[in-house]
């Protein structure tokens, strides 16, 4: 399990993001004392630190400066000018995120400064759920015996329910899902890319794998 | 000066001396002078009366082009009393009470623009630290069921939009300092504007659509990005049936284009040059409600100080389209 300090004076942030992130399978560590931020992370070696640079005790950058050379650094910021952001990008901080900050672009975030700092793919590029087979790169379904070439619209809503097997996932949700991958589709073209996925699956033998939920979503 | 104005100004001078002369000459003729003797001093004393008006009336005129060719050269034209120095007395005097004018307003300018300054540094902090309850609030939403989260993220986003337009109208008051021209992906800049308000646009049932934005622009990221979310902002308020919003980027020479077009109920053509006016609302606006006349305006001054250019058409009932026109490299001038 990876581990990520936050180094946050509000309480009420430090507190909800604990929340959010150990939900998100991390191990997460708050510093309370600002006094001796580096000296912390010398200590406790996380794999990330998410850096408020509006501490009270130091300097933001300064700090950013000392930790560099030991973990890597998200800055977490309401100052949002460019000329804020080349300083901290210049101080050493691996990544910029600006309040109030847009959860799943901070996820994202976080995910792909981990990614480059750990060296290896995090991501598995196959799929497997439900008796289907998916590969993440070439966008081909297996099951059956039978290989389907999907749409990247297809591929982000089926990879979304496979990651999320046996769960209720909201259109809501999918939505979202897929606007975060830049495909900025209304509930109506969400409808047509369902139907066209479910068309693809029942030619490979495999309908109703994705049920309707009336009213809640849909379920694999 | 002309000469008309020369001789009104003097003219109860100018009667009161003839008057004196016409009363002497008549008195002279009542105590035995020779009419002959008369005629020829009054000929001489008017001759002479004339000639110092004239040449008074030269000088007059020739001084004072001067002062108005000295004004019309200076760039900054309260600096006027600092330039000239005084030929007599009279002038030295006056340009002194010129000076303690100008020097008065200048206190009350230095003044004015201080407490602007204050003013707007603290509207810069208030942003900076409004910013972070929203961001607890966004991540306590993170926790509640997802009906009311999607709810209240929209609630906080109107919160954010507020704050964002707040701080930039801040900024454009003394724009050139605080942005920075990069190069930068188009494609960046677009994807950033629509996450900044998906939940707006998700809501609202939008479908966006882009095309053609590998292209290269010179600009400043933040800045575009908040134009383009006014824009987007705009198009999620006014929208018609089956929304779509399409940003498509097209390279004319050296510059390239950015377009924004909407199939929203578009505005009406007498009400299209006002749009980027300060406070203008519009019928639209009015309609609707809850519209401030700030975004396009805001919008406007931006683009003005990143040299893009910003325009739109709309025909109403079918849609609006604004296009950014960025500057190419070359043209970039020394902002």
């Amino acid at each position: 399990m990876q581990t990520i300090m936050i180094v946050e004076d509000d309480p009420v942030i430090r507190e909800e993001l604990t929340f959010l992130l150990e939900n998100e399978n991390y191990q997460v560590l708050t510093v309370s004392d600002f006094e001796t931020v580096p000296e912390q992370v010398c200590r406790a070696r996380p794999d990330l630190v998410l850096l408020d640079l509006g501490l009270p005790a130091r300097d933001g950058l300064s700090l950013c400066s000392a930790i560099r050379e030991t973990a890597p650094i998200i800055v977490v910021t309401s100052r949002t000018s460019t000329l804020d952001e080349l300083r901290a990008l210049k101080s050493g901080s691996d990544d910029y995120v600006t309040k109030p900050y847009n959860i799943p672009v901070l996820l994202a975030r976080i995910k792909a400064v981990l990614r480059r700092n750990s060296g290896e793919n995090a991501e598995p590029d196959v799929l497997k759920a439900a008796g289907l087979q998916l590969s993440l790169s070439k966008g081909v379904l297996s099951a059956n015996g039978q290989t389907a070439e999907l749409t990247r619209n297809e591929l982000k809503i089926l990879s979304h329910l496979m990651t999320h097997a046996g769960e209720i996932v909201s259109r809501a949700e999918l939505i979202e899902v897929l606007w975060d991958s830049q495909i900025y589709i209304d509930d109506n073209t969400l409808s047509v890319n369902m139907t066209r996925l479910r068309n693809k699956l029942e030619e490979m033998g495999m309908p109703d794998v994705i049920k309707t939920r009336r009213g809640m979503g849909y379920q694999l | 000066m002309t000469a008309r104005e020369f001789i009104s100004d003097r003219l109860g001078q100018i009667i009161l001396r003839l008057a004196l002369l016409f009363a002497t000459a008549a008195f002279l003729l009542g105590t035995g002078t020779q009419p002959g003797i008369i005629t020829l001093l009054l000929i001489g004393y008017l001759l002479l009366f004339l000639w110092e008006q004239v040449s008074d009336f030269w000088h007059t005129k020739k001084r004072l082009d001067e002062l108005q060719a000295i004004m019309r050269e200076l760039d900054q034209r309260y600096l006027f009393t600092e330039c000239v120095s005084p030929h007599n007395l009279y002038e030295r005097k006056l340009f002194e009470l010129l000076r303690l004018s100008g020097k008065s307003m200048m206190e009350t300018v230095s003044g004015a623009q201080a407490a602007q300054k204050e003013y707007r540094e603290y509207i810069e902090q208030w942003v900076h630290e409004i910013k972070t309850p929203i961001t607890a609030a966004k991540l306590i939403c993170q926790n509640t069921d997802s009906n009311t989260r999607r709810k209240l993220l929209m609630e906080l986003a109107q919160i954010d939009a507020h704050v964002e337009r707040a701080l930039f109208y801040a900024r454009t008051e003394n724009p050139e300092k605080d942005f920075i021209i990069s190069k930068t992906e188009l494609s960046a800049i677009c994807e950033e504007a629509i996450q900044n308000h998906k939940s707006l646009l998700i809501q609202n049932g939008i479908r966006v659509e882009t095309q053609d934005l590998d292209e290269i622009v010179y600009t400043d990221r933040k800045w575009v990005s908040f134009m383009l979310g006014q824009l987007l902002q705009n198009a999620a308020r006014y929208h018609g049936e089956k929304p779509v919003i399409t940003l498509s980027g097209k390279r004319l020479g050296r510059h390239v284009q950015l377009a924004v077009k909407d199939n929203g109920i578009g505005i009406s053509t007498h009400e299209l040059p006002r749009v980027f006016d300060r406070g203008f609302t519009g019928r639209n606006g009015r309609n609707r409600g809850g519209s401030t006349g700030m975004g396009l305006y805001l919008c406007k001054k931006l683009a003005d100080a990143l040299e893009i250019g910003l325009e739109m058409q709309s025909t109403e009932g079918l849609g609006t389209c604004v296009t950014l026109t960025f500057p190419a490299e070359v043209n970039l001038t020394n902002m």
